[in-house]
């Protein structure tokens, strides 16, 4: 097993007194794609803020590159490269394409490289070029994803952790972003990935945990996972 | 004629710094939520460290203002980290509470040195006169130099990464943290400006009325009245609505006994919440398709 760049053990969290999740340990390895999948309400959504710092753990550790940032604020966390995509966009609605991608670049860590980024970001989703002056919140949902992935690769991150990609989104767009990230994955980026759509994570993960009432249920590669019988069943329709 | 037409230019000429310290006010609230009840006593605050600046330390009464202005950012950003950042996100009525009280301690400070008489601040500049009737120049280098301010602060939010994230953090706080903005750093700069925006409202109301120590309330009202009028959280309108509303005062005052003027500015405050909520500049503005 290589190095894990994002380790999560024995994770608590919750909002209030209601507790959400149980101890999840979980990790994603550099280079890799690690997806996680579940039902609604399970705690996807809760690991990936806790992650990120968006919510206070209530116990357990999170390292990342090695370092103990389980009590760090969010934007420490992104300063050292973990840039979270969450759900529901979240953009900045008020502010042109091209401020929010300038304010995805704003922790220190993307600063610099601030030009070859965002020509690189362009690329990826030439739409965003043709509309840079436009505010954010006029896209459509599909432009808005779009906008929320090329922000938070403007931090030049060392792990995209990207929540309910694709949530609300038309099927040709959730292909269309799909096929950027194994573009972005085969460079190198490492992603971490929270999608209910079970088919498409699978085919695109190195590796894949699934989450059941706030603890981990299984974790393997997906080829495996696929073939257990309880997991066809359950998340794959079969 | 000429007279009204006179008295229409001088309200429009207070009616910028009203502005400006509605500005002060809107900025807050729309960085952060919070309604300032420390505006008053910030107005205040800036009137007697004019009054002191210019008479005990000699300070040209001009160059006055980038004090008021440091020093009501320092003071801004001291009262953020002391009796604002705790209430953040909590209800409104936290906030207004916390910035209720230090307003009190504020203003029972300034009377126990100051009382209650009328102070005012030695300005005399060459006036503009038109026919019979002289504009005095510290209104017209008053309203000059607020439409500097709101220049630079213009300029502040829009053009530079600073001041766009403090408008990321306005936008959606969550995100900004997100992306790696230290929003409370930010929420602290953004009431530092808006107290140095209040505290030079009233350095330059100094230099043309008379004040008290409990002269704030007034002023305060006044903010709110404009904050309302220019749609809230909304700097550019509040800019717009403080002369809007020097113009409604300099028409009125010729026809109207002075104290009717706040009753009046009440009225038109109320029937723009009525009828207007987001504020006047939505009446200009083109609706978006859906």
């Amino acid at each position: 097993m290589s190095e894990a760049l994002l380790s999560v053990e024995s994770l608590e969290a919750g909002y209030g007194e209601v507790q959400v999740l149980w101890g999840i340990s979980l990790g994603a390895q550099s280079g890799k794609l690690t997806t996680i999948v579940g039902a609604n309400g399970v705690g996807k959504t809760t690991s990936l803020r806790a992650i990120a710092g968006s919510i206070r753990p209530w116990g357990g550790r999170i390292l990342f590159k090695g370092e103990d940032v389980t009590r760090l604020a969010p934007h420490q966390k992104a300063a050292r490269g973990l840039a979270l995509v969450p759900e529901g966009r979240q953009l900045f609605s008020a502010m042109s394409v091209e401020e929010n991608l300038e304010m995805g670049a704003y922790s220190r860590h993307g600063a610099r490289r601030y030009a070859s980024r965002l020509e690189r970001v362009y690329e990826l989703f030439p739409r965003l070029k043709e509309r840079r002056t436009q505010l954010a919140g006029t896209f459509s949902g599909g432009e808005q994803q779009m906008l929320a992935i090329a922000r938070g690769l403007m931090s030049d991150p060392d792990l995209l952790v990207i929540d309910e990609l694709s949530l609300g989104l038309a099927p040709l767009v959730v292909h269309l972003i799909f096929s950027t990230l194994k573009t972005l994955k085969d460079e190198g980026l490492s992603i971490l990935l929270v999608e209910q759509n079970v088919h498409l994570a699978f085919a695109l993960s190195d590796y894949a945990y699934v989450i059941a009432e706030g603890r981990l249920f299984t974790e393997g590669a997906p080829d495996v996972l696929a073939a257990k019988p309880e997991i066809r069943r359950a998340y794959l329709g079969l | 004629m000429l007279g009204l037409l006179a008295s229409i230019l001088d309200g429009v000429l207070i009616g910028a710094v009203y502005g400006l310290a509605a500005m002060g006010i809107t900025l807050i609230w729309g960085v952060m939520d919070v309604v300032n009840l420390t505006h008053g006593a910030m107005i205040v605050a800036g009137m007697f460290a004019a009054y002191v600046l210019v008479g005990a330390a000699g300070v040209p009464v001009y160059a006055t203002l980038p004090i008021v202005l440091a020093g009501g950012f320092l003071v801004g950003v001291g009262l953020y980290w002391l009796s604002v950042h705790r209430v953040i996100g909590q209800p409104p009525l936290m906030s207004l509470l916390s910035t209720f009280a230090v307003n009190l301690v504020l203003v029972g400070l300034g009377t126990a040195v100051w009382g209650t008489d009328l102070f005012n601040v030695p300005a005399s500049l060459p006036g503009f006169s038109l026919g019979r009737y002289t504009f005095p120049g510290t209104h017209l280098m008053a309203a000059l130099l607020t439409g500097v301010i709101a220049l630079a602060l213009y300029f502040f939010l829009y053009r530079t990464r600073l001041g766009k994230a403090v408008r990321a953090v306005s936008n959606n706080r969550e995100a900004a943290e997100l992306v790696g903005i230290p929003t409370a750093r930010v929420l602290a700069l953004a009431f530092g400006l808006g107290v140095a925006l209040a505290s030079v409202a009233g350095m330059l109301i100094a230099t043309m009325f008379p004040f008290t120590v409990l002269s704030g309330d007034a002023y305060q009202l006044k903010s709110f009245v404009v904050t309302v009028l220019g749609g809230l959280g909304n700097p550019t309108g509040a800019l717009v609505a403080g002369i809007a509303l020097g113009l409604v005062e300099g028409l009125t005052t010729p026809f109207v006994p002075v104290s009717w003027t706040l009753v009046i500015e009440f009225i038109l405050f109320v029937v723009v919440l009525i009828t207007v909520p987001g504020g006047l500049l939505t009446l200009f503005r083109r609706r978006r398709p859906a």
